[in-house]
């Protein structure tokens, strides 16, 4: 027990790469799907000893990690817990680091939870099975590696890992349009993963002689800390066109993963191409990457930056959310409403973020979690119509109500979570990050503090006009169930056969976390998280 | 130390010879070669063998003999150090690696009887090549270039009956007489201009005397670059690359891609870094140390920009991969730049061995380009062997065709680009570290090979798409096993490269140390402008 307490988190990396080597040995179908389904289950499992290994009892005041008098981080000992470092490159300071803190907590969990889900998804996956169950979990090593390195060079290298099995599950096993989904994703991530590499440069030369270190380090804890932007601030005016452009390489790395309007162009194409469990690890896990690097990097290594350059930031997340969803409003076809639709819903935390008070934050990191539980939950359902009717097109639904109801009960969930009702998962989230955009008008927040005051009527108009896309989202999500699930029966629809009871295993523990946290949403306001945000707004400049 | 000087008869003694001891045992090879088909009827399998023992030869008494000294030798020709040192190991690995490679692809279809020809050819560039890294010598460095490239051309041209490798040929021997006379011109300049082949004592005559001519000066260290820029395939003088590439047989290519560029790239970082440290890394009165240093890096970023511009639009996987070293060339060139902040810092007070930037981040680089190139001209060789063809899209679906290889080349590619967990990421970022710790307009060749990386993803996926992406019902291909293991075991050195970034790390550092026998005196020459 005590061997697994310290290696939990190396061994939650790790074990689905290892399952993906044992699985190359294999012979027949079913041993390889059996693996992969066991060794996502065991990860899945693995994870739920978080719970207990955790510590819940961190008294304030909240930093990432504390340090002592001459400036040396003490191990365990801010929010960031569970850590376990080893020297990789002692030239570069590069570590081996791994932690876990209220940020990371969530995210791993649904990591797991969604892979698991979406490997029983990919039961009926018929191509080169292994082939694709071993990339499959080679992707989910990636996505804990993201979520729990602590270094900036090992989450740069997690980071690019989980694009090379992404690439090959899309271009391989995807639909008509496969080659060219898969390689602009690939070519959009690049793009972005460049920018990340020069401000990974950049940083790492910039915080030579902290702590009187004469090498860099790229401690992201150590990094995330006030000392680390006084010292900072020695090198490079804090607001300098450097910490800017630096702010914003970040920004664009993570945005492109996010996605925000405009560089989401590769996620409808990617979501249409994509096989159905790779569409529900794409939108509920991937997207949340970016998410997570904007919390994680960009604003704790460049909080200055940030708050000068909210309005920009703000105003893609606002654009995102209407562009979105008027976009999926206009599709024609099912699977790319659910994609635009994650492009509206992702633009609340690009919003959340940029607001940057306790609520918005905090609204942001609920709708990562929540958009995950629904999103992948809404693919799922695409992919249960698609592979009985063959195509998507909205107007050629009708009437699935009699033929499939059960189906179209847990549907009803989903959009409803998905519209945002209240008492379903999606409204937390949605709601928080707004209540936190008017918060930002009040005269003590960070942003109206910055500008004394002058952003004020920036931040009404944006909070006013963020708020019609909740209608909008209920438009088109109230719009795709009558299409779909209501009106006459469809002859051609009428021998469907109901959902069977795979389907019926995987979208009963995502309806059951849709409505668990609606209805009880301190689930996800663990105390850890509000110790993690203090810790990050403390950065900011700020004690809450 | 006057270099023409005719003194007594010099004979060498084992405290000359022995930081020398690798070139002299692959002079014993070739008379090894050369005497091999007197005693057997399989002349080519026998030469091969006694080729590849004697490289392994050369590299055991390099590696027992050969470290421990630094400074200059035979009268200031040759000049021993360990970047020197590291460099002849990578070249005799690689060298190795090319015979190895040739047993398994191209040695079913030479014909019997051109195996001593063959093998002659190749240990005399190697020769060539490991000389090019050892010598600050103006004199010695024409010769060491001369030496590479005349048995390069003539295996350029080696597959007789193959028109394209004739035109090659051609185009190659064309473009280094060209090219060689301008190096021979700006060299005997430079002795007109300073009265030394030295390149230290030229830079210290520099410092003295000050311009001395500039036009006349801008012209000879044009004439140098544009010689040794021939052999890198800089850019504008890379035209014979693709078509030498596509012309010769795939160890030939593969041999040129790696080996020559490598040595030129190493003869002109110890030229560069004489002259910056003869001139105290800073400009002089007349000699503008800066304009030498932007000249680099706008080479380096044109032609790493040229190069993977160009790749987009090949179909021949050696062209392909010819564009592709272009384009690497071009990033090492741009280390090349590093001649005055960064090295100066890092030079030690001790003496004139120094620690080198751009000689640990082009070590470095070296070590993991050689690894993938070995690998991806070899599984290139073997497709060719089997099937025929060169063309990439003859690589459909190789993915079930041929499952080791196409992984192989995945990752080879995957490495190119510079994507983590692979070796070639580690190069490249290693590289692009040491640029920006110069700060200032270096940001701008970081910045320029971050786009650069994004161009070269198109292309190298392209491949990796043919062989996964596209359907094809041709039937498997059965290739060499043994090739196979060539492949696979680079492709493992890579992952394991990545890994163990920080041993190669430190196997760098500690090798991109050089002898400049100018810094001594120019210390000192500075310490006195400073005294007095």
């Amino acid at each position: 027990m005590d061997f697994l307490r310290h290696n939990l988190l190396t061994i939650l990396i790790f074990l689905p790469m290892v399952g993906a080597l044992v699985l190359l040995g294999l012979r027949t179908r079913d041993q390889v799907r059996w693996t992969a389904v066991g060794v996502t289950a065991a990860t899945f499992l693995l994870s739920l000893l978080l719970f207990a290994t955790y510590d819940w009892g961190q008294k304030g005041p909240y930093a990432y990690v504390q340090h002592d008098a001459s400036g040396n981080a003490i191990h365990n000992s801010g929010v960031v817990q569970m850590v376990q470092q080893a020297s990789w490159i002692p030239a570069f300071n590069i570590q081996y680091k791994v932690g876990i803190d209220g940020l990371s907590f969530p995210l791993v969990m649904l990591s797991t939870f969604i892979c698991f889900l979406s490997c029983i998804a990919s039961w009926n996956i018929q191509k080169m099975t292994k082939g694709y169950m071993a990339l499959f979990l080679f992707l989910e090593t990636g996505i804990l590696g993201v979520f729990l390195s602590l270094d900036f060079f090992l989450f740069y290298v997690f980071f690019e890992v989980s694009l090379l099995p992404m690439y090959f599950l899309i271009g391989i096993w995807g639909g008509p349009r496969k080659e060219y989904a898969a390689i602009k994703f690939f070519l959009y991530t690049l793009v972005g993963s460049i920018g990340l590499l020069i401000v990974l440069i950049g940083t790492y030369l910039y915080s030579r002689g902290f702590n009187g270190d004469p090498n860099g380090t790229f401690d992201l804890v150590t990094l995330a800390s006030p000392q680390f932007q006084a010292h900072l601030g020695t090198k490079i005016a804090l607001a300098s066109a450097v910490a800017k452009t630096f702010f914003v390489l970040l920004m664009i790395g993570f945005l492109i993963k996010v996605p925000a309007v405009p560089v989401h162009t590769w996620l409808p194409d990617a979501h249409v191409e994509a096989p159905t469990p790779i569409s529900m690890i794409l939108a509920a896990i991937l997207l949340k990457m970016g998410g997570y690097g904007i919390f994680r990097i960009a604003y704790p290594l460049y909080p200055e930056a940030g708050k000068h350059l909210w309005l920009v930031f703000a105003v893609i997340g606002v654009v995102s959310i209407i562009y979105g969803a008027l976009c999926a409003m206009a599709q024609t076809d099912f699977k790319k409403l659910v994609a635009y639709s994650s492009v509206s819903h992702m633009g609340f935390v690009t919003l959340g973020a940029a607001m940057m008070t306790p609520a918005a934050v905090n609204g942001a990191l609920f709708m990562m979690i929540a958009h995950g539980i629904t999103s992948a939950m809404m693919f799922f359902i695409v992919g249960v119509i698609y592979e009985r009717a063959h195509h998507r097109e909205l107007s050629r639904f009708g009437g699935l109500a009699t033929t499939m109801p059960v189906y179209t009960g847990f549907s009803t969930v989903g959009c409803f979570a998905n519209l945002g009702l209240p008492g379903l998962c999606g409204f937390i989230g949605e709601v928080m990050v707004l209540i936190g955009a008017f918060q930002a008008a009040r005269p003590d927040s960070i942003l109206m503090q910055q500008s004394q005051g002058g952003a004020y009527p920036w931040i009404i108009t944006l909070a006013v006009i963020s708020c019609f896309g909740v209608i909008l989202t209920a438009g088109y999500m109230l719009w795709t169930i009558q299409r779909v699930f209501f009106g006459p029966e469809k002859p051609e629809y009428m021998g469907f056969a109901e959902v069977d009871q795979r389907e019926v295993a995987i979208l009963t523990p995502l309806t059951v976390m849709a409505i668990a946290l609606g209805v009880l949403p301190w689930l996800m306001f663990f105390v850890f998280t509000q110790q993690t945000v203090s810790a990050l707004f403390r950065i900011l400049g700020v004690n809450v | 130390m006057s270099t023409l000087a005719i003194g007594l008869p010099f004979i060498p003694g084992w405290d000359q010879l022995h930081p020398f001891i690798a070139d002299l045992c692959l002079i014993g090879t070739i008379v090894a070669i050369l005497l091999t088909p007197f005693f057997t009827r399989m002349a080519n399998v026998a030469c091969a063998v006694v080729a590849l023992v004697g490289v392994g030869i050369s590299l055991l008494a390099l590696l027992v003999f050969g470290g421990g000294s630094t400074g200059l030798f035979f009268r200031g020709l040759l000049v021993a150090d360990q970047f020197a040192v590291l460099w002849k190991v990578m070249l005799l690995v690689f060298v190795a690696g090319v015979i190895f490679m040739w047993f398994t692809t191209s040695m079913s279809t030479m014909h019997e009887g051109d195996g001593p020809e063959f093998f002659t050819l190749l240990i005399g560039a190697t020769l060539g090549m490991s000389l090019m890294a050892s010598t600050s010598n103006l004199l010695m460095l024409v010769i060491a270039v001369e030496m590479s490239s005349l048995p390069s051309y003539v295996l350029a041209g080696f597959r007789k009956t193959h028109r394209v490798g004739a035109e090659a040929s051609l185009k190659y021997v064309l473009f280094g007489a060209v090219t060689s006379a301008m190096m021979i011109y700006g060299v005997s300049m430079l002795y007109g201009l300073y009265g030394t082949l030295h390149a230290g004592e030229v830079a210290k005559a520099m410092q003295a005397a000050g311009a001395g001519g500039s036009v006349l000066l801008i012209v000879a260290m044009l004439g140098l670059i544009i010689g040794i820029g021939f052999k890198i395939s800089a850019v504008p003088f890379h035209f014979w690359c693709p078509d030498v590439f596509e012309g010769a047989g795939v160890d030939v290519a593969m041999f040129l891609s790696v080996a020559s560029k490598g040595g030129a790239l190493a003869l002109l970082l110890r030229v560069l870094m004489e002259i910056a440290s003869g001139l105290g890394y800073r400009n002089v009165p007349g000699v503008s140390l800066t304009a030498l240093c932007v000249t680099i890096g706008v080479l380096g970023a044109i032609t790493a920009t040229v190069g993977n511009t160009a790749a987009f639009v090949q179909t021949n996987i050696k062209r392909l991969l010819a564009y592709s070293s272009i384009a690497h060339a071009g990033y090492m060139l741009c280390a090349l730049s590093l001649l005055v902040q960064h090295n100066n810092q890092l030079a030690t007070a001790s003496g004139p061995v120094q620690l080198v930037g751009s000689a640990q981040a082009i070590l470095l680089y070296l070590a993991v380009y050689l690894f993938m190139n070995l690998g991806a001209f070899t599984v290139a060789g073997l497709i060719w062997r089997v099937t025929g063809s060169e063309d990439i899209n003859d690589y459909a679906a190789l993915g079930r065709r041929a499952p080791l290889l196409a992984a192989s080349m995945a990752i080879f590619m995957f490495s190119f680009v510079g994507l983590p967990p692979l070796a070639g990421f580690v190069a490249k970022l290693n590289l692009m570290v040491v640029l920006a710790r110069n700060g200032g307009w270096w940001w701008a060749l970081v910045v320029v090979i971050g786009i650069n990386t994004i161009f070269s993803l198109y292309y190298y996926l392209r491949v990796v798409k043919v062989m996964y992406l596209s359907e094809s019902d041709r039937e498997d291909v059965a290739a060499n096993p043994l090739g196979v293991g060539l492949a696979m075991a680079s492709a493992l050195m890579l992952v394991i490269l990545f890994i163990g970034w920080g041993p190669l790390n430190r196997l760098a550092t500690n090798y991109g140390r050089m002898y400049l026998s100018s810094q001594s005196a120019a210390t000192g020459a500075t310490a006195m402008a400073e005294s007095r």
